[in-house]
């Protein structure tokens, strides 16, 4: 037989010989011919079927073998079913969970844009000073600013050898009005070339090309996004027809393809307009002819051959060429200032497969946070269910010894560990993912708050999630069933089998204890974490703005999108203002273009008359237009001069209120800056004279410390614009939500309320991330704390089952019912404090990580860092009871007996 | 009539130990797949019950193992018939395997007794 396979035909020569020598034989028994060949045939069984297993064997082997695993292993869990459920259920939370966080990780950090080869894609960005306005949704940095003007982006398109294209975009919100009805939505004005660079078809019509960028305000054309079409345009024909933009026509000439959004993810833009309609969408602003107004994000496309490295040095030239003709039409001539405009000036092309993303970097942090978190949840499980395996293991030990003996070998009993583990983790990993797609779901409404924007995450698991999730299952399976099997492995068969209790088990009784701790560990870890991560937010909540925030309402108002002339904006605001002063339930009203801790900045530079700043001087401010009574609605103190009243008119002297850190950089005290004059720089008509000092409130977030603010009245303003609206009220903000309604409404009807929430509400959402990360901490938390507590109750119901003899021969001794008690509870408590300690300082270092997310609260927080040990001692006491209680009740004269 | 026991009597042989008992009637020297069947059936006094199709995928799978081998050859009464022998490394499987299963039947046979007692 060596190394040749034996053919069918020998082995039914085989059977055909056997059939007449068990004939022969029963003839020589005393059986007739034709009976005794009937018998051999029949005692035989079907010949056939022998053969058909003959020649099958080999091609079936394995499938049979994996059939009987699975049926063995399907059953030893059935048998257990309480043990399964508890495990399957880990495996599902855990691995819903990954899923879950994964999907939101891969989409805002792994995923490329939907976009032709993204691989070629550059984002660009520059260091150098800057001058005049920055229009910026964040993301940059020092020696990264993504925002480039519109003059210096057309010289760096036209004029470049290394790029087969570069494209613009920026954001910005509007009033659509479709069928005459108003609402707000994102607008994102783009370059011409922008689709066709991107790579993106149309899905009706067709998209903007490079002809739809002429000149300022000469392409009224409009691109709707696939997904606005769908929810509010209801898929009609659309193209051709009219849009309003901010009361301004424009023709619809088609709808992107679904899935694609914007070259930044994070934009959900509804409408894609050419960058020369800017001031439709921003009526406020010019920026199109400004070299010094940086607003634009740009990104650009490799020739194909060309590398980033030999672009960006080719890009710089380029740069170096444009900066040093920008500069003599600066304001500022000094050499200091050539320095920083030109010398220090740099253009990086970065990879830009995945866009740029200002959210992206919001959420890198507490989405790693989140994912560690997770990963710490999912080890712990399968630390969890290769425990619970084991101790069930152990009382399997004389089933499998048996089974040795009776000829099994290791790796038949290997195979069907491995069986049953892949049963839990398949079994998981499906439960898990069915309930992933409906926990995302809910996550990612939960984090979009109260906005009524399409969310940027999608509750969809993709295929890397798929993966990566089958993945962790089949680790996970495989790395739980192979912790029973190095018991087996070898096993000494006589001693399992002499034994009555495991007493020999005392390497995997602290392979199990080993596992115990480590759950403790990283359950105390993810505690820690949460109470910081709660603490944090009560402290961002508790933080003293400034001004009281409770019995606030806040909603906004843009007559420019709902076709307000510019000069007709004001007076229908100050309308408003006045008609709801009078409305009852309401004690004060005020009114800023420059929402308060919502992340909102409009901030610039100022010129104090009489004041020389010093070369090297950075001295952002921030730029409220404000009503007459809004510092008042707030409650911001004063501290010189007066507040605004109803006597600064659009044409009385125009003036300013400052805060303390305002006066106190450019007059020393609040008292001294009374009377002086501040404006823009080169523009004189913004010159206000400071007529009131009021103290530092917070401004940005809660997070940030108050900024530097100059306050001037909305009426006395260059370029109105739609203003967020603060009303303090006697009852609850909401309450006061349908008389306000009605009384815009009876104003102008067309007026479109938007933002409406309490200041409170307000600041939740800023603080979104926050709150997020300390929601799921607390779930995790807990999730491991449950688990750790199954893991101790495990191994301390398995160990105390195996010491009943011992705990009887204490009792007939004459130990009390007590003091067998405290055995259990100490050597518990031993475990616990012995992994609270190994943990106190991985639980610093790795909270240290984190500290840029916590508010207020030292990384050895007591509080929180008590609170872990106490409930994880709480846990601990708990698992422990019942063992404790049966250990107990043992009753000694039966427990000698049962060895 | 044979002296075969009524069916309720037999027991149907747990998986691996067919393989033991094939190589121990074996060891008396080599025999053809009937014989082997035969003989156990004796031996075990007729308590066990040998399917043929398990004895000869058995046979084969042992074989496979080399832990016996096989070749054509003649029987007594002058058929045509494959004998199996055993092998060295099936003789020392079989010692092996057979003092783990006296050691399992006392063991069981303890426990069993005990329980009674």
């Amino acid at each position: 037989m060596f190394g040749r396979k034996r053919s069918t035909e020998d082995f039914a020569a085989e059977i055909e010989a056997h059939l007449a020598l068990e004939a022969d034989e029963l003839k020589s028994e005393g059986l007739a011919e034709g009976e005794a060949h009937r018998r051999a045939r029949s005692e035989f069984g079907s010949v056939s079927a022998a053969r058909e297993r003959f020649t099958m064997k080999d091609r079936i082997a394995w499938l049979d073998h994996l059939r009987r695993d699975l049926r063995h292993g399907l059953r030893g869990l059935w048998r257990n079913p309480a043990f399964t459920l508890v495990a399957v259920l880990t495996l599902a939370l855990a691995i819903g969970a990954n899923a879950s966080i994964f999907s939101l990780l891969d989409q805002a950090l792994l995923r490329a844009l939907p976009v032709r080869d993204p691989e070629q894609l550059v984002v660009l960005s520059f260091a150098g000073a800057t001058s005049g306005h920055r229009h910026s949704e964040g993301g940059s940095h020092p020696g990264h600013i993504h925002e480039f003007s519109y003059p210096m982006y057309k010289d760096l398109r036209d004029r470049n050898t290394v790029l087969s294209g570069l494209i613009a975009e920026a954001v910005g919100s509007v009033g659509l009005t479709w069928n005459n009805h108003a609402e707000p939505a994102d607008a994102e004005m783009v370059s011409g070339n922008y689709f066709e660079m991107l790579g993106v078809r149309p899905a009706l019509g067709r998209l903007l090309v490079a002809s739809d960028e002429t000149t300022e305000g000469a392409n009224p054309v409009a691109v709707v996004s696939f997904d606005y079409w769908r929810t509010h345009l209801a898929e009609a024909p659309v193209v051709g027809r009219t849009l309003l933009v901010n009361g301004t026509p424009f023709t619809i000439v088609g709808v992107t393809a679904p899935g694609f959004h914007s070259m930044v993810f994070g934009h959900m833009p509804a409408v894609y307009v050419p960058i020369t309609m800017q001031a439709v969408v921003e009526p406020d602003w010019k920026y199109l002819k400004d070299r010094f107004s940086y607003w634009l994000e740009v990104s650009g496309r490799l020739r194909p051959g060309v590398t980033r490295a030999q672009a960006e040095a080719s890009m710089n030239t380029l740069f170096l060429s444009l900066r040093t003709s920008e500069f003599p039409l600066l304001h500022d001539q000094s050499q200091e200032q050539r320095n920083e405009f030109v010398a220090a000036s740099h253009l990086n092309l970065d990879a830009g497969a995945k866009g740029f993303s200002p959210l992206r970097d919001d959420v890198q942090m507490p989405l790693t946070i989140v994912m560690g978190m997770v990963l710490l949840v999912a080890a712990m499980a399968i630390v969890n269910v290769a425990s619970l395996l084991l101790v069930r293991a152990a009382t399997r030990v004389r089933e499998f010894s048996v089974r040795y003996a009776l000829g099994a070998t290791g790796g038949q009993i290997l195979r069907q560990l491995l069986a049953e583990g892949l049963l839990l983790g398949v079994a998981g990993a499906a439960l898990g993912l069915l309930i992933a797609p409906r926990a995302l779901y809910l996550l990612i409404r939960w984090m979009s708050g109260r906005s009524m924007d399409e969310p940027v995450f999608s509750p969809t698991l993709d295929w890397r999630v798929l993966a990566f999730t089958a993945a962790a299952s089949l680790i996970a399976s495989l790395v739980f069933s192979l912790a029973p099997a190095v018991q087996f492995w070898n096993p000494r068969l006589a001693d399992a089998l002499k034994q009555q209790n495991g007493t020999g088990a005392g390497a995997s009784l602290k392979f199990r204890r080993t596992c115990v701790a480590l759950q403790i560990g990283v359950s105390l870890l993810l505690i820690v974490a949460a109470g910081l991560f709660v603490r944090t937010i009560r402290n961002l909540h508790n933080v003293d703005a400034g001004f009281a925030t409770d019995h606030l309402l806040a909603f906004s108002l843009s007559p420019e999108m709902s076709g307000y002339p510019q000069p007709a904006i004001a007076p229908v605001e100050q309308r408003v203002l006045d008609a709801l002063t009078g409305l009852p339930g309401i004690r004060d009203i005020g009114a800023t273009n420059d929402a308060d801790l919502s992340d909102d900045n409009r901030t610039g530079d100022v010129s104090v008359t009489g004041y020389t700043p010093k070369p090297d001087e950075e001295f952002d401010v921030e730029l409220p237009w404000v009503s007459d009574h809004y510092l008042q609605t707030l409650g911001v103190e004063l501290l010189a001069g007066r507040y605004f009243n109803s006597s600064d008119t659009a044409t009385s002297t125009k003036v300013a209120i400052v805060n303390q850190i305002f006066a106190k950089h450019f007059f020393g005290s609040p008292g001294a800056a009374l009377g002086h004059h501040i404006s823009r720089p080169n523009r004189t008509a913004t010159d206000s004279m400071i007529v009131g000092v009021v103290r530092d409130v917070k401004h940005n977030t809660v997070r940030d410390p108050a900024t530097p603010m100059a306050y001037t009245p909305f009426l006395q303003a260059e370029r109105p614009s739609g203003l967020t609206f603060y009303v303090r009220t006697w009852q609850s903000p909401e309450a006061a939500t349908n008389s306000i309604r009605a009384a815009i409404a009876n104003i102008d009807p067309k007026l479109v309320m938007s933002d409406v929430g309490s200041m409170t509400d307000e600041i939740d959402d800023t603080l979104s991330p926050e709150r997020t990360v300390a929601l799921l901490a607390t779930a995790f938390g807990m999730l491991a704390t449950v688990l750790a507590g199954v893991g101790l109750y495990g191994i301390l119901a398995y160990s105390t089952a195996q010491r009943t003899r011992e705990i009887g021969v204490r009792m007939a001794l004459g130990a009390q019912r007590g003091a067998v008690v405290a055995i259990i509870f100490r050597e518990t408590m031993l475990l616990a404090g012995i992994a609270i300690a190994a943990t106190v300082p991985l639980a610093m270092i790795g909270t240290h990580a984190v500290r840029s997310q916590l508010f207020g609260v030292s990384i050895a927080d007591p509080a929180a860092y008590g609170a872990g040990i106490a409930i994880i001692l709480m846990v601990a006491a708990l698992a422990a009871f019942l063992p404790a209680r049966r250990a107990a009740s043992v009753n000694p004269a039966q427990a000698l007996r049962t060895e | 009539m044979t002296t075969q026991k009524s069916n309720e009597d037999r027991i149907a042989l747990l998986q691996g130990t067919l393989d033991l008992l094939i190589l121990k009637t074996l060891v008396l020297g080599p025999r053809h797949g009937q014989g082997i069947a035969r003989q156990i059936q004796r031996q075990s006094e007729e308590v066990f019950f040998v399917d043929h199709g398990s004895l000869y995928l058995a046979l084969q799978r042992l074989e496979d193992k080399k832990w016996i081998g096989a070749r054509w050859g003649v029987s007594e009464n002058n058929r045509k018939a494959r004998f199996y022998s055993l092998t060295a490394k099936g003789r020392g499987h079989l010692i092996a395997k057979t003092s783990e299963w006296q050691r399992l039947s006392r063991a069981m046979g303890l426990i069993l007794d005990a329980e009674e007692a």
